[in-house]
C-alpha cells in the first residue's frame, strides 16, 4: 500500500497474514468495538452513527444512521439486519477484499448495527460467484459462534443475534435491496414496488435494515474511535474513507482505501500508479461503477472524490469503481457492452426497462457495427429519458445514466459513427 | 339489512380520512388506499394494465403513472397510497409524457397484429395505443419472439402478444391458488409460461385468466376467431349452472350465445366466473327435445304428435288414477322459480296431490315433520363476508367443485390465515390454505361431530375432534358449511343438527355475524323450497294440511302410478327405472331427451335458462332474473305455459296466463319474489342473513334422546363437476375438460 494513504480503516488487518482468522482479528483490536456499543444503549449507538455522518457504501449514499433510526422501535413482527454482499456493479470489488481477507470486522460491524435497531437475525447476502468469499465469511461466523460472539447471549449481555450467509445465484438485480430480499425469501430477485420501505415491511414482511459491506464494515471503527472523529475524516457530507476500486487504463490496479475528497487525479496519479501512457493520455473516467455516466478529461482534472463533488460534475460516486479509459477506447462501443450488460441483467418486471434496456442495447450495437441512422442519437437521448425515474428500482436509470453521459461527453464520436458507420478511434 | 361492509365502514370511521385533490377535485378515502382507488371513486380513469382490483398489486406495467405535487418523479397511482394534502394530476403534461413513453416500450415487441387479434377493439393495448401511442414505430430493431403454448381447451395463447403485465400469474397465484402460471428468464428475455410446462390448465377457474389479459395474449378458445366484440350483443345474465348465481354478461347474436364474460358483483360472485358458468351454454343446443312426443300404441316406441295430442293424452292419463297416485318430481337445476310454482300450483290445485320433491338425491327427510326455516336451508353468511372468516369447518363440503365462486372467497379468508377444518369421506382437492382433513368411512360423520361436541363441552376427547373444537371456539367470525355430501347424506338432520350445537357452543351465532351455512345441494334449489315444491310445505314456506309423500317415498315405488317428471336428471338412478318396470307411467317435460325420456308416456319438450325470462333464486336466498336471450327449438314452450294450457283440461284452471300473472301471483305466496321487487333491486337482498338465529333441537336433549337415524349410509353417484346437468354434458368445451385427467378431480 501506498504510504502515502494516512489512514487505514476497513482495510487495516488485511495486509496481515491470515487476516481473515479470529487470532489475528483480536490480535488487532478486534471486537473491542462492539463491547463498547453493547454497554451503551442502541439509542445511543445510533446517535453515534448519525454523528459520523456516515453514507451507504453500496452507491446510494444514504446516511447509515438515518437509515437505522427508521426501523420501528417495537414491531409485532421480527426484525432484520441484511447485508448487501452482492457486489456485481461492474468494476467494483472492494467488498471482496473485506469477504475474504477481514470477514470478522463485518461480523463485528453486523453485530452493532443488529443492537441498534434491535435485531435478532441477520443475513449476508453473498454474491452467488463470490464462492472462497462465502466460505471465509462461514468460517468467521463458527468462530464467531464458538467464542459466543454470535447466538443467544452474545458478549454474555443478555442480546441475541443469529447470523447465517446465503449465497445468491448471479443476478445484478439481487444487489438492489428489494430484490434481494425477495431472493432470499427464495423468490424471483425482482425489485418490489416501493413505498412500503424496507424499513417497514422488508424480509418475511419484518422492519429490516439492509447495510452494504463495507458501510458494516466502518461501523466497529465509528464505535471505537467515536462518530465525531469519523466524521472529521474526509470532507463535509462525504465524511470518512472510502474504498475505491481502479481498474482499467492505469499502471497499479487496485483497492484502495483513501479519505473521501481527494482529487481523482491523485487518487490516479498517486495511488494507482498514472493513466497508462501517462495523463495526457486519458479520455475519461467512468468514476462510480458502470452505471455512472463518464467524465471527460476536462472535468477529471478538477474533480475531487466525494458525493457532491462527482454530483457537481455530472455523475455518481457509486459505488466507487473507477474505471479509467484511455485514448485508444472507442466510447461508443464501451457504452454498448455496457448497454447489452443492463440489457442482460435487467429483471424484466417493468416496462421501460425491460423494453427500454433491450432497445438501447440493440441500437447501440448496431451503432457500433457501423449501422447508425440519422436520428438514432437523438432516439437514444429520448429513450434514456423515458426510462430514468419510471422504473420500479433503480437498474432502469443505472441503464440509461452511462448512455446519456456518455452521449452528453462524447457527442461527436457518436455522430461519427452514424456517419461514417466506423469508429473514429479504432 | 346487516352487512359487513357496514360494520367494516363503522370502523374505519375512526380513522381519520386523508383528503387529497385530484385534478382540482377533492376526496376524502379511507386510510391506505390508493391514489389509483381514490381516482376511482371520484369516476377518473387512470389508464393502467397491470392493475386489477381483484389481484394484489404488481406495480410492473407502469401506465398508471401521475404527477404529485412536491415529488421530483412520476409516480405509479396503482401502489402509491394517499396522504392529506396530496395534490395530484393525472393528465398534465409530465404525465402524458410518460405515458406515450411506456406506450411506445409496450409496443416495440407487440407484433401489431390487431387485424388478426380475438381481442381487437376490446383490447387495452389497442385504445391506449390510439390515445398515447406513436403513429409510426421508431423502432427497426429485431422484434422478440416467444412459442405458443398449449394451455388446454380453455385457453388459447398468442405469447407474442404478451405485455408481461403478470395479471394471468397474480391470478392463478392468488384467486385460483393453482399455481399454473409464472415468469422465467430477465429482461426483454421474459417470458410468461405454464408452470408446469407444456400441460392443460387444471383450474377451474381458467378463463377469467383470458378474461383479465388486457392484450390478445390469452384468449378464449372456443371462442377463437368467432366473432368481433363489437358485433355482439350484450345481454346481463344469472348464470344458471350452481347455486351462486354468479352475474354474467351474455354475448349474442343472431340468436345464439357466442361467449360468457363475468358481470362484477361485488356481493356475490366479485370479479370471476368459473369454467362451468362460462362454457356450458355450448350445451344449450345439444340432445333438446323439439317437439311433444308420446306412445300411441302401449309396447310401441314415442312418436311425434301435436301439442293438443300430447296434452290431452297426459291429461287422460292424470285422470285415469286417482290424485294420490300421481306424484310430481322437478330437478330445480334447471327451472326457474316460475316453473317451479306453477308445477307445484299444478299439482296441489289442479290434479290435487300432494306428493311432490325436488330432493332427488336427500335421504333424509326427518327434518320436515319440524319444518326447518328458510335461513336453516341456505348460507347465512354472506358470500362477501366468508371473506373475514377466521376459522372454517366444512362438514361434507366440497365448496371448490359445489360452488366455485364461494370457494375463492373461502380461499381468501385462509390466505388472510383463517383456519380451515373439513370433514369427509375422501380427500379434498382444496385450494385452501391450512386445510386439516378429517376422513372417516361413510357413515361416521355424525360419531365425529358428536365428539367435537363433547370436546368443546369437556374439553377432552380425540386430537382431531379438539383441534377442531378448540378452533372453533377462539374463532371470532367462523363459518361451518354443510355441504353436499351431508345435505344427501342418510343422517342429514343428525348432522345438521349437531352442526347447530356446535355452533352455539362456538358462540357463532351472534348480533353482526352468522356462521351457520348448508350449501343447497343443486343450481336454483333454493327456489324450489321457497316455491315449496316439498311435499311438507307449500310456496312461501306455508303450512300443508296434509303432508305428501317425499322424494325417497315416490321413488321407492308402489303407491305412485304416474310420474310427473319436470326437468329432472335421473340418468343414473335406478329407482326410476324399476318404478317404469313395475308399471308406473311417467310423463317427461323438460329440455334434454335421456333415457328416462324414452320410456316416457308423453314428453312435453321445454326450455332452458336463457331461452325463457325465469327466477333464480342462489343459495343465500337472493331472488334474481335470467332473461330471454336467444329461442329455443321452434315448438318448445316455456314449462310454465304447457302446464297452464294443461290445467286448460281440468276442472281447476290455474289462474294466470302470462308471465306477469304468474310472478305477481308468486309475490303473493312469497314476498321475496314480488316483481316488484326483484325487478327493481340491482343485487337483490331477499337473502336472510339478518335472521341471526338457526332452527334446530336443544342439543342437550337432542345428545340424551338421540334422533333416529335413518337407513343406512351408501355409496352415492358422485357426479363430476363439468358433467352434473345433461346442459354441462352436452358443451364440448366442459367435455374436453372433464377428459382432461385431473380437471375438476373427478375425470
Amino acid at each position: 500500500m501506498n504510504p502515502s494513504a494516512p489512514i487505514q480503516l476497513v482495510f487495516r488487518n488485511i495486509h496481515k497474514p491470515n487476516s481473515h482468522t479470529l487470532p489475528v482479528y483480536l490480535e488487532g483490536g478486534g471486537y473491542k468495538a462492539v463491547t463498547k456499543a453493547l454497554a451503551r444503549t442502541p439509542e445511543e449507538v445510533i446517535e453515534e452513527v448519525k454523528r459520523s455522518g456516515i453514507r451507504g457504501r453500496g452507491g446510494a449514499g444514504f446516511p447509515a444512521g438515518i437509515k437505522w433510526s427508521f426501523i420501528p422501535r417495537t414491531s409485532a413482527k421480527p426484525k432484520y439486519l441484511v447485508c448487501n454482499a452482492d457486489e456485481g456493479e461492474p468494476g467494483t470489488c472492494k467488498d471482496r477484499d473485506i469477504l475474504r481477507y477481514d470477514p470478522h470486522l463485518l461480523i463485528e460491524g453486523m453485530i452493532i448495527a443488529a443492537f441498534a435497531v434491535g435485531a435478532e437475525r441477520g443475513y449476508i447476502y453473498v454474491r452467488g460467484e463470490f464462492f472462497l468469499e462465502s466460505q471465509r465469511v462461514e468460517a468467521a461466523i463458527k468462530e464467531a459462534y464458538a467464542k459466543g460472539y454470535l447466538g443467544e447471549n452474545i458478549f454474555g449481555k443478555g442480546v441475541r443475534f443469529d447470523l447465517a450467509v446465503h449465497l445468491g445465484a448471479g443476478a445484478y438485480v439481487c444487489g438492489e435491496e428489494t430484490a434481494l430480499i425477495e431472493s432470499l425469501e427464495g423468490k424471483k430477485g425482482q425489485p418490489r414496488v416501493k413505498p412500503p420501505f424496507p424499513a417497514n415491511v422488508g424480509l418475511w414482511g419484518g422492519p429490516t435494515v439492509i447495510n452494504n459491506v463495507e458501510t458494516l464494515a466502518n461501523i466497529p471503527n465509528i464505535l471505537d474511535r467515536g462518530g465525531a472523529w469519523y466524521a472529521k475524516l474526509g470532507v463535509e457530507k462525504s465524511s470518512g474513507t472510502k474504498i475505491f476500486s481502479v481498474s482499467g487504463h492505469c499502471n497499479r490496479p487496485g483497492n484502495y482505501e483513501v479519505e473521501m475528497g481527494i482529487s481523482l487525479k491523485d487518487l490516479l496519479e498517486k495511488f494507482a500508479g498514472g493513466v497508462r501512457g501517462g495523463w495526457d493520455n486519458l479520455k475519461g473516467v467512468i468514476p462510480g461503477g458502470s452505471s455512472s455516466p463518464i467524465l471527460a478529461r476536462a472535468a477529471c482534472e478538477t474533480v475531487t472524490m466525494d458525493y457532491d463533488s462527482i454530483a457537481r460534475a455530472g455523475s455518481m460516486l457509486g459505488s466507487g469503481a473507477v474505471i479509467v479509459i484511455d485514448k485508444s477506447v472507442c466510447v461508443v462501443r464501451a457504452i454498448a457492452r455496457i448497454s447489452r450488460f443492463y440489457r442482460h441483467e435487467s429483471c424484466g418486471q417493468c416496462t421501460p426497462c425491460r423494453e427500454g434496456t433491450g432497445w438501447l442495447a440493440q441500437i447501440l450495437t448496431r451503432l457500433e457495427a457501423g449501422g447508425g441512422r440519422p436520428g438514432d442519437i437523438e432516439l437514444l437521448e429520448e429513450l434514456c429519458g423515458n426510462i430514468s425515474g419510471k422504473t420500479i428500482c433503480a437498474l432502469g436509470d443505472a441503464a440509461a445514466m452511462p448512455v446519456a453521459g456518455a452521449i452528453r461527453a462524447f457527442r461527436e464520436e457518436f455522430v461519427y459513427h452514424v456517419e461514417h458507420g466506423r469508429c473514429m478511434v479504432e | 339489512m346487516w352487512s359487513m361492509a357496514d360494520v367494516w365502514w363503522n370502523r374505519s370511521q375512526l380513522i381519520k380520512m386523508p383528503t387529497l385533490i385530484i385534478d382540482g377535485r377533492e376526496i376524502s378515502v379511507k386510510p391506505g388506499a390508493t391514489i389509483m382507488e381514490a381516482a376511482r371513486l371520484l369516476g377518473i380513469k387512470i389508464p393502467h394494465f397491470c392493475y386489477h382490483p381483484g389481484l394484489s398489486v404488481a406495480g410492473n406495467c407502469r401506465m398508471c403513472m401521475v404527477e404529485v405535487e412536491k415529488m421530483p418523479k412520476p409516480v405509479i397511482s396503482c401502489a402509491m397510497p394517499v396522504n392529506e394534502g396530496m395534490v395530484v394530476r393525472t393528465n398534465s403534461e409530465m404525465v402524458q409524457k410518460a405515458r406515450r413513453g411506456v406506450m411506445e416500450f409496450l409496443l416495440i415487441n407487440h407484433p401489431l397484429d390487431c387485424p388478426v387479434c380475438d381481442q381487437g377493439g376490446e383490447c387495452k393495448l389497442q385504445d391506449y395505443a390510439l390515445k398515447y401511442g406513436p403513429d409510426q414505430s421508431r423502432f427497426q430493431d429485431k422484434k422478440r419472439r416467444v412459442a405458443n403454448h398449449d394451455l388446454g381447451p380453455v385457453i388459447e395463447t398468442e405469447m407474442n402478444r404478451c405485455i408481461h403485465c403478470t395479471r394471468c400469474i397474480r391470478f392463478s397465484t392468488e384467486v385460483a391458488g393453482v399455481e399454473e402460471m409464472g415468469a422465467v428468464f430477465r429482461g426483454d428475455h421474459m417470458k410468461v409460461v405454464p408452470r408446469l410446462g407444456q400441460r392443460p390448465l387444471s383450474s377451474e377457474l381458467a378463463g377469467n385468466m383470458a378474461e383479465i389479459c388486457p392484450v390478445g395474449a390469452l384468449n378464449l378458445k372456443p371462442f377463437h376467431f368467432r366473432a368481433r366484440g363489437w358485433e355482439l350483443h350484450r345481454a346481463q345474465g344469472i348464470c344458471p349452472h350452481c347455486a351462486v348465481g354468479c352475474h354474467v354478461r351474455v354475448d349474442h347474436r343472431q340468436n345464439s350465445i357466442y361467449r360468457i364474460k363475468t358481470r362484477k358483483c361485488p356481493s356475490i360472485n366479485g370479479e370471476w366466473l368459473c369454467d362451468k358458468g362460462r362454457f356450458a351454454y355450448e350445451g344449450m343446443v345439444v340432445g333438446r327435445l323439439q317437439v311433444p312426443m308420446m306412445v300411441l300404441e302401449p309396447g310401441e316406441g314415442l312418436v311425434e304428435v301435436s301439442w293438443s295430442q300430447a296434452l290431452d293424452r297426459v291429461s287422460e292419463i292424470i285422470k285415469g288414477v286417482k290424485p294420490e297416485e300421481v306424484a310430481g318430481l322437478a330437478g330445480a337445476w334447471g327451472l326457474g322459480a316460475e316453473e317451479l310454482y306453477a308445477f307445484q300450483d299444478f299439482l296441489r290445485q289442479v290434479v290435487g296431490t300432494s306428493h311432490l320433491d325436488y330432493r332427488l338425491s336427500q335421504k333424509d327427510f326427518s327434518a320436515d315433520d319440524i319444518p326447518l326455516a328458510r335461513s336453516d336451508l341456505m348460507l347465512n353468511t354472506p358470500l362477501e363476508a366468508m371473506e373475514k372468516a377466521d376459522c372454517i369447518f366444512l362438514v361434507g363440503a366440497d365448496p371448490r367443485f359445489e360452488m366455485p365462486l364461494l370457494n375463492v372467497r373461502l380461499r381468501k379468508a385462509s390466505l388472510d390465515g383463517a383456519s380451515v377444518w373439513s370433514l369427509g369421506t375422501r380427500h379434498l382437492l382444496a385450494n385452501l390454505e391450512n386445510l386439516e382433513e378429517t376422513i372417516v368411512s361413510p357413515g361416521e360423520e355424525v360419531d365425529f361431530l358428536r365428539k367435537v361436541l363433547s370436546a368443546m363441552t369437556t374439553k377432552r376427547g380425540s386430537k382431531a375432534a379438539l383441534a377442531v373444537g378448540n378452533a372453533l371456539r377462539k374463532a371470532e367470525r367462523p363459518v361451518v358449511l354443510l355441504g353436499r355430501s351431508a345435505v344427501n347424506h342418510a343422517q342429514a338432520e343428525t348432522l345438521r343438527r349437531l352442526v347447530v350445537a356446535i355452533l352455539g357452543k362456538a358462540e357463532a351465532v351472534a348480533a353482526g355475524w352468522n356462521g351457520y351455512n348448508r350449501m343447497v345441494a343443486e343450481a336454483n334449489a333454493a327456489a324450489a323450497e321457497d316455491m315449496g315444491v316439498v311435499p311438507h310445505r307449500g310456496p312461501g314456506y306455508r303450512v300443508v294440511d296434509r303432508m305428501g309423500m317425499n322424494a325417497g317415498e315416490i321413488l321407492a315405488g308402489g303407491k305412485i302410478k304416474v310420474l310427473f317428471l319436470l326437468g329432472v336428471d335421473l340418468e343414473n338412478d335406478s329407482r326410476v327405472a324399476a318404478a317404469i318396470q313395475a308399471g308406473t307411467r311417467v310423463i317427461f317435460m323438460g329440455a334434454f331427451a335421456s333415457s328416462v325420456a324414452e320410456k316416457a308416456q308423453v314428453v312435453l319438450p321445454g326450455l332452458v335458462h336463457g331461452e325463457k325470462s325465469g327466477t333464480l333464486t342462489n343459495g343465500e336466498g337472493r331472488v334474481q332474473r335470467n332473461d330471454r336471450v336467444v329461442n329455443g327449438p321452434l315448438t318448445a314452450k316455456e314449462d310454465w305455459r304447457i302446464l297452464r294450457a294443461l290445467s286448460q283440461r281440468f276442472a281447476r284452471v290455474l289462474p294466470y296466463d302470462d308471465l306477469k300473472g304468474l310472478r305477481e301471483a308468486m309475490g303473493r305466496a312469497d314476498g321475496r319474489y314480488d316483481p316488484a321487487v326483484v325487478d327493481s333491486e340491482k343485487v337483490s337482498m331477499a337473502c336472510d342473513h339478518g335472521a341471526g338465529v338457526t332452527q334446530g333441537l336443544d342439543p342437550g336433549s337432542e345428545a340424551k334422546s338421540g334422533v333416529k337415524d335413518v337407513g343406512e349410509p351408501e355409496m352415492v353417484w358422485e357426479p363430476s363437476f363439468y358433467r352434473e346437468t345433461p346442459v354441462t354434458r352436452g358443451s364440448p368445451t366442459l367435455s374436453r375438460l372433464h377428459g382432461g385427467g385431473d380437471k375438476g378431480g373427478r375425470g
